[in-house]
C-alpha cells in the first residue's frame, strides 16, 4: 500500500519537472505555473510524507524484524526523497543573495562553485530557506546517517548488501544532501554549513577508510559502489569549501587533515589503476577520475582559496612519488606491447592530458621535492642508457623515459592553448632560497632533458636509442618548454611580473624567479638552446623517413612555436642552422619526402620568420630566396613542350602537389612586411596555374590544391593591393573561375561503387567551398583596404567581379550540396554579405540566378543552424530594405523580380517579399524560435512589414481568426498591436526605428511564446 | 633547386612504366596506390607502430578503381609503394554501336572504337538515354595499368 503510494508520488513529481514531463498539448506558461506551484505548495510536504514512511519501517529494519515488503517501502521512500532533491529549484532567491553569500564566503571558506560538479552530471542543491526545518533543524540528517551506519554494521559480512536497493538509495540521498547549499543555511558565517558537512564527513569516512583495507576488499570482489559514493561526497565538499577549510573538516575527527586522507586514497586508486589488463578492476578508472577531479578542484584555484598546510604538501609529495613510480613500473611492463593507440598525440590526447594535468597540479603543490625527484629519475635512466653497451635491450628504459618526458612537460609547463604561456605560478614562486642558476632544480631538470635531446644528433645514439616514439615525446616536450622558458616575455622586457598575492614573500622569490626566467634568455644561453633545437628538428625531418607522427609534431608544434614570438625570430634568422634549414627547403630534394601537408606548414613557418628582419627589403629578399625556386620550377613545368605526356604521371602530379602546398603555406604566412614578395610569388605562377588547372581538370586533388592556394593567396594579399595590382588579381580569379566552371557544369561522375561516388561528391563539395571562400575574400577588399593610394581610373569594380563570379558559381550549387554544414555556412555568408553591400548588383542578376538565390534563402531561413538562419535573415533584411528605399525614392527597386515568379507549386506566385513575410511570421509564432535570433529577425521583419503593409494586416487578421480560445485571442491581438504601435515607431528605416522595432519584437516574443508554444 | 635533379624522368615516350614508386608515408587519402597488382584509390590511411618503439607502418584501405573491390595493405611508412599513373582523357561520343562498343572522337580527329559500354544497368542507362536525347556528350575515360573505363559524362551541348 505504502509502496504504491510512493510510486504514485514518484510519477507525479517526474511529470511536473519539465525535463521528464510528457507532452500534453498545453501552452508553455501553463507548465511553468504548474512547476512553481508544485515547488511552493507540495514538494516539501511530499518529502516529509516519504520521510515518515521511511521512519515507520526503519525501526523494524534496524532490529531485523522487517519483511521484504517493508524493506522495499523504505528504499522506495529514500529513492523518492532523492528524486525530490533533484528537483530543479527555481524559487530559491539565490540570484539575489549572491552578493552577500560571496562576501562572507571569502572569510569562512564556504564557496559555492556551480560549474564544477557538472563533469559527473550532478548539480548543487539550493532549495532555499523554506526547507530549513525539513532538512536541517529536525535532525533528519543525523537520523539518516545513523540509520545507514547501523544497517551497514548488521550486514558487514554480506558483500552483496552494498548494492541492495536500500543501501544504494540511502547513499544517493546522503551524497545529494552533501551538495546542499545556498540560503537554506542561515547567515551565521557558514557555521551551520560547516557543521552539516562535518556531520556527513564523519559518516562517509567509514566508507573509504582505511584506504588499504578498502581497496583490498574491492580487489577480492566487494562492490565498489559505496567507495565511489564516498568519493562523490568528498567531491561535493571540495567544491563547496576553500582548500584550507576542506583540509580542516577532518581534523575534528582524525589527527590528520582531509588532504592527507585524500592522498592516501589516491595512492591506492592509482596503484590499482596502473595494473591494467584486469577486467575486474574497472572501478579504478572511475575512482581515479573522481579523485583527480577533487585534486583539480582544490589545487586548481588561485590566491587565498588555495593555501595548503605543511602536512598537505608532504602528502601531495608522497602521492606524486607513488604516482610516478607506479606509472614507471607500468610503462616498463607495457614496453613490449603493440602500440594500439595509433593516434596518441591527436585523439586520446585530451583524456590523457587531463589526467597528466591533474598529476602535475599535485606535483606543483610540492615543487620543492617533486622537481628534484623527477630530475633524479630522469638522470638515472639517462645514465643507464649511456652505460649500456648494446648488450641489453633498452626498450623498457625508453618507455620509462617516454613517460617521464610527458609528466615532466606537464609539471613544468601549461598547455596554454591560444594564450600567452607563462611559467606556472607555483614554479615561479617556489624555491625561494635558490640564487645560483646551477642550483635551481627547474633549471637542472631542463638542462638534463635538453642535453639528453641533444644526444639524438649523434647518428649512433639515434639509431640505438632514439626510437620514433621517444623522439615524439622529446619534440613535444621541447615545444612546450620553448614556449614557456625560452626567452620569456617577462625577462625580455627586463621586468618581472609581480602577481598581487605574494607581497609578503617578495624578497626571496624574486631572486630565484629572476634566475629561472633569465637562464634561457636572450643574453644567456637562449641562442645556444635555439640552435640545438633547430638541429634536432632538422634531424627528425630528414632522418626519420616516413614517421609522419613525429614529423607532424615537429612541423605543427615545435617549429610553429619558434616563430611565434618576434624577439625569438630575430635570433632565429641569424643562426646558421636556421639558414641551413631554409636552404634545404629551397634548394634540396630531401624535404620533398615529407608529407605534402607538412611541407605546407614548413613553408609557412619559414616565411613567418621573415617578419623579424629590421629592414623591409631584407624581409622580402629572404622570402624571394626561399620561394623563388618553387615558382621557377612551376613555371618551368607548365611551359614544357611535352607537358601533356608527362603531366599525368604520378611523379609529376606528386611534385606539382608538393609545390602547390608550399606556395599555399607561404601565402598563409603573408604579413605586411612580406606582402610584396608574396604577391610577386603569386603573380609569377598565375599563368602556370591556369595552364595546370586546364591540364589537371580531371585530377581533382590537384584542382583542389590550386583553388586552395588561390583562396589563401587572395585572403593574405587583397587588403594591401593597389588598384592596378587588384585588377591583375581579380582578372586572374575570374579566369580561374571560368575555367573551373567550364569543366564542371553539367558533369556527372559515373561509378559503380557508392563509396567512390560519395568521394567524388565530397571532392566537388570541397572545391565549391573553396570557390565561395575565394569570392568572399575578394569581397573583403571593399571593406578592408590598406593600399597606399588608389587611382579611380584604374580601379576594378569588385562588385562587377562578384557579379560575374556569382553567375559562374550559383549553377554549381544545389540544395543537395547546401546540406553540408560548412558549405552552406560559407555560401550564406557570401550571399548575405553581397546583399548587404551590393543589393543593386544582385537586383541586376539574370532571372535564373536571382531565383536561385531566393530559393536558397528560403531553404536557409528554415535551417537548423542558428548561424545560417542569422545570415539568411540579414540577407532578407538587405533585400527588403533595398526594395523599400528604392520605392520611396520612386524607383523600381527589385521591380519585376520581386513580383513574379513562375514557380509551379504556387509558393512563389506572390511577390517574393510577401512570401518571406508570411514565412517569417509563421516561424516566429508557431515554431520553436530561438531568442538569440530575435534581433536579426526584427531587422528582417521590419522592412518586410513596411513593404507589404496590406498583406501584413491581412495576415494578422487571419491568424487572429484562426485562434478559437477567446482569452488567447485578446492577448495575441494586443501583442500584435503593441508590436507595431508602441515606442513611437514610424515608417522610416533609420537606425532608431530599427532599434525600437527590435525592442518591440523582443517584448512580443516573450509575451507570445508563453501561450503559443505547446508542450 | 639544381637542374639535373629536377627534371622528370622522361619515360613518357617509350615503354612508359605504369607505376611510380613513392614513399608510403607521403601517400594521402584520395591518392592512388597499387594493391595486389590493382590500381586503387586510397579511401583510408592509418598509421601504427611495429611495437611501441618500432617504426611506423601505414595501413591502406583502397578501392579498386575499375572493379570497386576493397583491398587492404600494410607497408612500413619509409618504404616505397607503387603509385599507378591514372590518366583521364575526354572524348566526344559519336556513336553507340549495336554490339556494345562506343565510338569516340579523339582530340586529333581520329576515332577510338575499342571501348566497351559499361555492363552496369544504371550507368548504361545514363549514357544511352543521354545519347538518345541527342545531347552532345563528352565522356571521360580513366585509364591505369592497361585498363580503361568511362568515369564521367558531361553534356556540352548549347543550353
Amino acid at each position: 500500500m505504502q509502496s504504491a503510494g510512493i510510486s504514485f508520488l514518484e510519477s507525479l513529481v517526474s511529470e511536473f519537472s519539465p525535463g521528464t514531463s510528457t507532452g500534453m498539448g498545453l501552452p508553455k506558461d501553463y507548465h511553468e505555473q504548474c512547476h512553481s506551484s508544485m515547488e511552493l505548495n507540495y514538494l516539501k510536504e511530499f518529502y516529509c510524507w516519504a520521510k515518515s514512511a521511511a521512519l515507520n519501517v526503519a525501526d523494524k529494519i534496524v532490529s531485523c524484524y522487517a519483511n521484504i515488503s517493508e524493506e522495499k517501502v523504505c528504499s522506495r521512500a529514500l529513492r523518492f526523497m532523492f528524486q525530490v532533491l533533484n528537483w530543479n529549484f527555481k524559487s530559491s532567491p539565490s540570484a539575489l543573495d549572491n552578493s552577500s553569500s560571496k562576501s562572507n564566503s571569502g572569510s569562512f571558506g564556504i564557496r559555492p562553485d556551480m560549474g564544477l560538479l557538472k563533469k559527473f552530471e550532478r548539480s548543487l542543491l539550493e532549495p532555499g530557506p523554506l526547507w530549513h526545518d525539513a532538512l536541517l533543524s529536525s535532525g533528519h540528517m543525523l537520523w539518516l546517517l545513523n540509520f545507514y551506519a547501523i544497517v551497514r554494521q548488521k550486514h558487514s559480512s554480506d558483500m552483496l548488501w552494498f548494492d541492495s536497493p536500500l543501501a544504494v538509495s540511502a547513499r544517493q540521498l546522503i551524497v545529494q544532501l552533501c551538495s546542499l547549499t545556498g540560503t537554506i543555511f542561515p547567515s551565521d558565517d557558514g557555521e551551520m554549513h560547516i557543521k552539516h558537512l562535518t556531520q556527513i564527513l564523519s559518516a562517509v569516512i567509514e566508507w573509504v577508510e582505511p584506504p588499504n583495507i578498502i581497496s583490498g576488499a574491492l580487489r577480492s570482489g566487494r562492490s565498489e559502489s559505496e567507495m565511489i559514493d564516498g568519493f562523490h561526497a568528498l567531491l561535493s565538499m571540495a567544491t563547496l569549501t576553500s582548500t584550507m577549510l576542506f583540509d580542516n573538516l577532518l581534523r575534528s575527527l582524525r589527527p590528520f587533515g582531509t588532504i592527507h586522507l585524500l592522498a592516501t586514497l589516491t595512492c591506492e586508486v592509482v596503484q590499482t589503476y596502473v595494473i591494467k589488463n584486469d577486467d575486474e578492476q574497472t572501478w579504478s578508472s572511475e575512482a581515479l577520475d573522481i579523485m583527480l577531479e577533487i585534486w583539480t578542484v582544490i589545487l586548481g584555484r588561485s590566491g587565498n582559496d588555495m593555501k595548503i598546510s605543511a602536512e598537505g604538501i608532504s602528502s601531495a609529495s608522497n602521492l606524486f612519488s607513488t604516482i610516478v613510480e607506479s606509472h614507471l613500473k607500468a610503462a616498463a611492463e607495457s614496453a613490449f606491447e603493440d602500440d594500439s593507440e595509433a593516434d596518441y598525440f591527436h585523439v586520446s590526447v585530451s583524456r590523457r592530458d587531463e589526467t597528466l594535468y591533474a598529476y602535475a597540479l599535485i606535483a606543483r603543490a610540492a615543487v620543492e621535492t617533486t622537481v628534484p625527484f623527477l630530475t633524479r629519475l630522469f638522470s638515472e635512466r639517462f645514465a643507464l642508457l649511456s652505460q649500456n653497451n648494446e648488450r641489453m635491450d633498452p626498450t623498457q628504459t625508453l618507455e620509462e623515459l617516454y613517460w617521464l618526458l610527458l609528466i615532466t612537460g606537464h609539471v613544468l609547463t601549461d598547455s596554454g592553448e591560444g594564450e600567452t604561456v607563462l611559467v606556472p605560478e607555483a614554479i615561479q614562486d617556489g624555491f625561494s632560497g635558490v640564487t645560483e642558476e646551477l642550483q635551481h632544480p627547474v633549471i637542472v631538470l631542463s638542462w638534463s632533458i635538453i642535453s639528453f635531446a641533444k644526444q639524438s644528433l649523434d647518428p649512433k645514439m639515434r639509431n640505438a636509442y632514439f626510437s620514433p616514439r621517444l623522439m615524439e615525446a622529446v619534440i613535444w616536450f621541447l615545444a612546450r618548454w620553448v614556449d614557456t622558458y625560452l626567452m620569456p616575455i617577462d625577462a625580455a622586457k627586463g621586468q618581472l611580473g609581480i602577481s598581487g598575492h605574494d607581497e609578503g614573500l617578495q624578497q626571496h622569490p624574486q631572486s630565484s624567479k629572476k634566475v629561472l626566467l633569465s637562464f634561457a634568455g636572450q643574453h644567456s644561453q637562449g641562442e645556444t638552446i635555439l640552435d640545438t633545437i633547430i638541429r634536432i628538428s632538422m634531424t627528425t625531418l630528414t632522418s626519420y623517413p616516413g614517421e609522419n607522427e613525429l614529423q607532424a609534431l615537429t612541423c605543427w608544434k615545435l617549429l610553429v612555436v619558434l616563430v611565434r614570438r618576434r624577439h625569438v625570430c630575430i635570433h632565429l634568422v641569424a643562426l646558421e642552422s636556421w639558414r641551413d634549414l631554409a636552404r634545404a627547403f629551397a634548394n634540396e630534394r630531401t624535404l620533398f619526402s615529407l608529407n605534402a601537408r607538412l611541407q605546407r606548414s614548413l613553408a609557412e613557418t619559414l616565411v613567418c620568420a621573415a617578419s623579424s628582419f629590421k629592414d623591409l627589403e631584407t624581409s622580402n629578399q629572404y622570402v624571394r630566396d626561399l620561394m623563388g625556386p618553387m615558382t621557377a620550377y612551376l613555371v618551368d613545368i607548365s611551359s614544357r613542350n611535352d607537358l601533356k605526356a608527362v603531366a599525368q604521371q604520378a611523379d609529376a602530379i606528386y611534385m606539382v602537389s608538393c609545390l602547390l602546398e608550399r606556395l599555399r603555406g607561404a601565402s598563409r604566412a603573408t604579413q605586411p612586411r612580406t606582402q610584396k614578395s608574396i604577391f610577386e610569388m603569386g603573380c609569377a605562377v598565375m599563368n602556370s596555374l591556369l595552364t595546370l588547372l586546364e591540364l589537371y581538370k580531371n585530377q581533382s586533388a590537384v584542382v583542389y590544391l590550386i583553388l586552395k592556394f588561390v583562396v589563401d593567396f587572395v585572403e593574405g594579399e587583397v587588403a594591401f593591393l593597389s588598384a592596378k595590382e587588384t585588377s591583375i588579381l581579380v582578372n586572374f580569379c575570374l579566369q580561374l573561375l571560368r575555367i573551373y566552371s567550364s569543366h564542371n557544369i553539367g558533369k556527372i561522375s559515373l561509378s559503380l561503387s557508392t563509396s567512390l561516388q560519395s568521394e567524388a561528391q565530397t571532392e566537388k563539395y570541397k572545391d565549391l567551398r573553396a570557390l565561395l571562400q575565394l569570392l568572399t575574400n575578394i569581397c573583403s577588399k571593399d571593406l578592408v583596404d590598406f593600399s597606399s593610394f588608389s587611382n579611380d581610373a584604374e580601379s576594378t569594380d569588385i562588385a562587377e567581379v562578384i557579379y560575374v563570379g556569382l553567375h559562374i558559381v550559383t549553377p554549381l550549387i544545389s540544395l543537395e550540396l547546401l546540406k553540408y554544414p560548412k558549405l552552406s555556412c560559407d555560401y550564406f555568408a557570401l550571399i548575405s554579405h553581397l546583399l548587404e553591400v551590393y543589393p543593386e548588383k544582385v537586383a541586376q542578376l539574370n532571372k535564373e540566378a536571382f531565383d536561385h538565390i531566393v530559393r536558397t534563402l528560403d531553404f536557409g531561413v528554415c535551417h537548423q543552424d542558428v548561424d545560417i538562419v542569422d545570415k539568411c535573415l540579414r540577407a532578407v533584411n538587405a533585400l527588403a530594405s533595398y526594395h523599400y528605399k528604392e520605392k520611396i525614392a520612386g524607383k523600381e527597386g527589385l521591380g519585376a523580380k520581386a513580383l513574379s515568379s513562375e514557380e509551379s507549386n504556387g509558393e512563389f506566385q506572390q511577390s517574393i517579399l510577401s512570401y518571406f513575410l508570411r514565412l517569417l511570421i509563421q516561424l516566429l509564432l508557431y515554431q520553436d524560435f530561438r531568442m538569440e535570433l530575435a534581433g536579426s529577425a526584427a531587422d528582417a521583419l521590419f522592412p518586410l512589414v513596411l513593404c507589404e503593409q496590406d498583406l501584413y494586416q491581412r495576415l494578422v487578421q487571419e491568424i487572429l481568426e484562426k485562434q478559437s480560445n477567446p482569452a488567447i485571442k485578446t492577448r495575441l491581438a494586443s501583442a500584435f498591436y503593441a508590436l507595431t504601435s508602441t515606442n513611437q515607431l514610424s515608417s522610416s528605416l533609420d537606425r532608431n526605428n530599427r532599434f525600437r522595432f527590435r525592442k518591440n519584437l523582443q517584448v512580443f516574443l516573450i509575451e507570445v511564446s508563453g501561450f503559443m508554444r505547446i508542450i | 633547386m639544381s637542374d639535373e635533379e629536377h627534371h622528370f624522368d622522361s619515360k613518357a615516350d617509350a615503354g612508359a612504366s605504369k607505376t611510380y614508386p613513392q614513399q608510403a608515408g607521403t601517400i594521402r587519402k584520395n591518392g592512388y596506390i597499387v594493391i595486389k597488382g590493382r590500381a586503387c584509390k586510397v579511401v583510408e590511411v592509418s598509421t601504427s607502430k611495429t611495437g611501441k618503439h618500432g617504426h611506423a607502418k601505414c595501413h591502406f584501405v583502397g578501392i579498386d578503381i575499375f572493379n570497386n573491390k576493397k583491398l587492404e595493405d600494410i607497408v612500413p611508412s619509409s618504404h616505397n609503394c607503387d603509385v599507378p599513373h591514372v590518366t583521364r582523357t575526354d572524348y566526344q561520343l559519336i556513336d553507340i554501336s549495336e554490339d556494345g562498343f562506343l565510338s569516340l572522337l579523339t582530340e586529333n580527329g581520329n576515332t577510338k572504337d575499342d571501348l566497351k559500354l559499361p555492363t552496369d544497368e544504371t550507368l548504361l542507362a545514363q549514357i544511352k538515354d543521354g545519347f538518345a536525347e541527342g545531347k552532345d556528350l563528352v565522356v571521360t575515360v580513366m585509364s591505369a595499368m592497361g585498363e580503361e573505363q568511362i568515369c564521367a559524362l558531361k553534356d556540352i551541348g548549347p543550353k
